[in-house]
């Protein structure tokens, strides 16, 4: 171990590593991170802990699995990313230790391969053979009939869907801890599957928008002149277009569906992004080691997305954990408005819609639990960014 | 251009055309470099020097900077019509350069090895492992101890002198035929200068490659230099080789900056300076630009009103000032004077 640990030492501290340790030094950082995290784990493991399906049950003395086997072919790709990530992640971190520098990169790009295509075989091997199973037993009613028993239901055992009209609109209370919303589901449990929702935009739209606003940016602050100012007035006349009634606009037209919001979102948000990698290199383009670069003949290819790229990706990265939490908050004041996401799939901002019955009655549970949850999750997001813009900050001072 | 010639600039001309104007950065500038001959680029700053050496990479920042005129030949291209493709063949395989702050022209996020390694790997066609252990091997070359720990180094982690070792270890890693060296020692400590130098030295006889060395330390330049140019205000005001250069500079701008080098032995005495400045390139003087600042015709109509070309006046001596003539006695010189000052 020891000897481990001295050769670590002698290969460097490379510049993620010294972000990460300036970022672990706030305590606050570390708890959004854990918040996010702990989010993260709730989508993921959404339907293990909410479900009305139970892990077991003895049904006519016979043993069965019902929640296993509901669980749907994106349920499995999503248990499925999310282990791949977790041995991604302790994959980088053992090359750290254990492969040399000289290969690392070669080695990196071998494993996230292999991962990713572990990935891509496997989900499509479950869309395509795992059959679309709807179980609609209701299985507390067979235990309270006495057909079934030895049951162990999740946590929460109410299903996202699950509608109970005798019990809709209830406040929280032993049964349902957040109360229940108008057709009487668990609130707490369409809070859970709802954070699913509100990742796969935040992620997806933040994505697409950093891939389109690098690759626009990196290309205007490198060439400059003319290209640069055709180009910034393209990106200004993105910028005057309203996104938001831009998205409804086209949610009203087409199809009301969770892929046409993240690629909207994505398509529309780029600008801010371009703007900031444009100034990045526009600063960096003229510095030593890009020239330097260039001088040693490297490709256009090369100069851009290898060296100049890594030394302007801060203010990206910083502008993409904001750029989640917009991405969220748009998905729920459309959901809101009733153009997000259709019922019965969960939605915050859907949900935050509900707390004014069509009765007139203010269900405050409703309103508090969901707008908590957007609220928490903006505000991890925003915070983890403000501390990866400090995180980076001193290093760039130092450098400069 | 004869055999031995590797680098010919000819008639060379860059213009930046800024927002206050244009300015001339380089006039006329011509110049031939001989294979595993050093030549020296001296001059202050903003005299044009180091755009003379980007032009030659290719690298002027275009706009606001744009190569009007003139021909830049490596034996038998002319560089300044190659397509970016080939120029890129060029950049770091022919022509490598090495840049004046070695703090800033390494990559912050690399280790040194990763950045040598991928000169390597792109112009030699080595795959990773080959081409780490040559960067390794070029870095014992440029005398860095440790030299497979020092490569899994991040720039940040090594001292000033340390990284121009590993800036001229990239330049030479695929033994280009020129180095061009931008003020390589500017930087540095005055203990660590020659060293670099020495391995600069070092490595031009091992591996017989030409070096452009830029710089305005005069001193620099009579120890190394085969060949050298003085520059002042984007022109060449005399060129000859280092040593009848140095012996006897024949214009007043090259005897002015001889002049201010401090020397030892020469306690109390104040240093002598050239007066005024050197001109803003926006607002050249009119005539010969050294005019105003020049202890010989700076009264003069001539020198005034039309600039002098830069001419032969003894063999592989070439000055652009009306007063050098290839006079050999002071009658001559009397004579010569006599003639232009009425």
């Amino acid at each position: 171990m020891v000897e481990i640990s001295a050769q670590q030492k002698s290969w460097g501290v490379s510049y993620g590593e010294m972000v990460r340790r300036e970022f672990v030094k706030n305590k606050l950082n570390v708890v959004n991170l854990v918040l996010i995290v702990i989010l993260f784990a709730l989508a993921v493991l959404a339907p293990f802990l909410a479900n009305d399906k139970p892990f077991m049950i003895r049904l006519d003395g016979k043993l069965m699995f019902p929640l296993f086997a509901s669980l749907t072919a994106s349920d499995y790709s999503i248990l499925l990313a999310a282990a791949i990530g977790i041995w991604q992640l302790i994959l980088i971190r053992r090359n750290r230790r254990n492969i040399e520098p000289s290969v690392r990169g070669q080695v990196l790009t071998r494993q996230l391969l292999i991962n990713a295509s572990i990935l891509l075989v496997g989900s499509i091997l479950f869309f395509v053979f795992m059959p679309r199973r709807l179980d609609a037993t209701d299985y507390k009613g067979l235990i309270s009939s006495g057909r079934a028993s030895d049951a162990i239901f999740a946590p929460i055992p109410y299903g996202y869907a699950r509608t109970d009209l005798k019990v809709r609109e209830q406040p929280p209370s032993k049964e349902h801890w957040l109360g229940t919303d108008d057709v009487g589901s668990d609130v707490l449990c369409r809070l859970i599957y709802g954070s699913r929702i509100s990742l796969s935009v935040g992620f997806v739209a933040v994505g697409i928008s950093s891939l389109i606003g690098v690759f626009i940016g990196s290309i205007l602050g490198y060439f400059g002149g003319k290209v640069d100012f055709i180009g910034m007035r393209l990106v200004e006349i993105m910028m005057a277009i309203p996104v938001f009634f831009l998205i409804i606009t086209i949610v009203a037209y087409w199809q009301r569906s969770l892929f046409n919001i993240m690629v909207i979102i994505g398509l529309t948000t780029w600008t801010a992004n371009a703007r900031f990698v444009r100034a990045e290199f526009f600063k960096l383009r003229n510095q030593d080691f890009v020239q330097a670069a260039v001088s040693l003949g490297l490709p256009l290819r090369s100069v851009l997305f290898r060296h100049m790229l890594p030394n302007g990706i801060a203010p990206v990265l910083v502008e993409a954990t904001f750029g989640i939490a917009g991405a969220i908050f748009i998905e729920a004041a459309l959901s809101f408005l009733g153009f997000g996401v259709a019922p019965p799939t969960p939605s915050w901002g859907q949900m935050l819609s509900l707390g004014v019955s069509t009765t007139g009655r203010f269900l405050w549970w409703l309103t508090l639990f969901p707008g908590l949850a957007i609220f928490l999750t903006v505000l991890a997001y925003n915070l983890v960014g403000e501390g990866l813009r400090d995180a980076i900050d001193p290093r760039l001072r130092k450098a400069a | 251009m004869n055999n031995s010639t590797l680098l010919a600039v000819d008639d060379l001309s860059v213009h930046f055309f800024t927002e206050d104007g244009l300015a001339k950065a380089v006039q006329g500038v011509s110049f031939a470099i001989e294979k595993g001959k050093t030549f020296a680029l001296v001059g202050e700053s903003g005299c044009g020097k180091s755009v003379t050496a980007l032009s030659i990479m290719r690298l002027v920042p275009d706009p606001p900077g744009k190569i009007v005129s003139g021909k830049i030949m490596l034996e038998e291209k002319n560089l300044l019509r190659l397509s970016e493709k080939q120029m890129r063949h060029v950049r770091g395989n022919q022509i490598a350069m090495i840049f004046q702050e070695p703090m800033t022209s390494l990559n912050p996020v690399f280790t040194v090895g990763e950045q040598i390694a991928e000169a390597i790997k792109l112009h030699q066609k080595k795959d990773s492992e080959r081409a780490w252990a040559d960067a390794v091997e070029m870095l014992k070359r440029v005398g860095i101890g440790d030299a497979e720990g020092r490569a899994c180094e991040y720039p940040h982690q090594m001292s000033g002198g340390m990284r121009q070792r590993v800036m001229i270890a990239m330049s030479v890693s695929c033994q280009p035929d020129l180095i061009i060296a931008d003020e390589p020692t500017t930087a540095l400590d005055v203990t660590i200068q020659a060293q670099i130098l020495d391995l600069l030295d070092e490595l031009q006889q091992q591996n017989g490659m030409s070096i452009l060395l830029i710089t305005h330390d005069l001193g620099v330049v009579a120890e190394r230099a085969d060949d050298v140019a003085v520059m002042y205000a984007s022109r060449i005001a005399e060129k000859a080789e280092a040593k009848p250069l140095f012996e006897e500079p024949l214009h007043p701008y090259t005897q002015g900056l001889l002049k201010s080098v401090p020397q030892l032995g020469f306690e109390g005495e104040r240093l002598a300076t050239i007066p005024g400045t050197v001109p803003d390139p926006l607002h050249f003087p009119s005539g010969c630009k050294f005019h105003p600042r020049c202890p010989v015709g700076g009264q003069d109509k001539r020198c005034r009103t039309v600039e002098p070309e830069l001419r032969e006046v003894r063999p592989g001596r070439h000055v652009a000032c009306w007063y050098a003539t290839d006079y050999q006695t002071q009658q001559e010189r009397n004579e010569y004077e006599s003639k232009y000052r009425q």
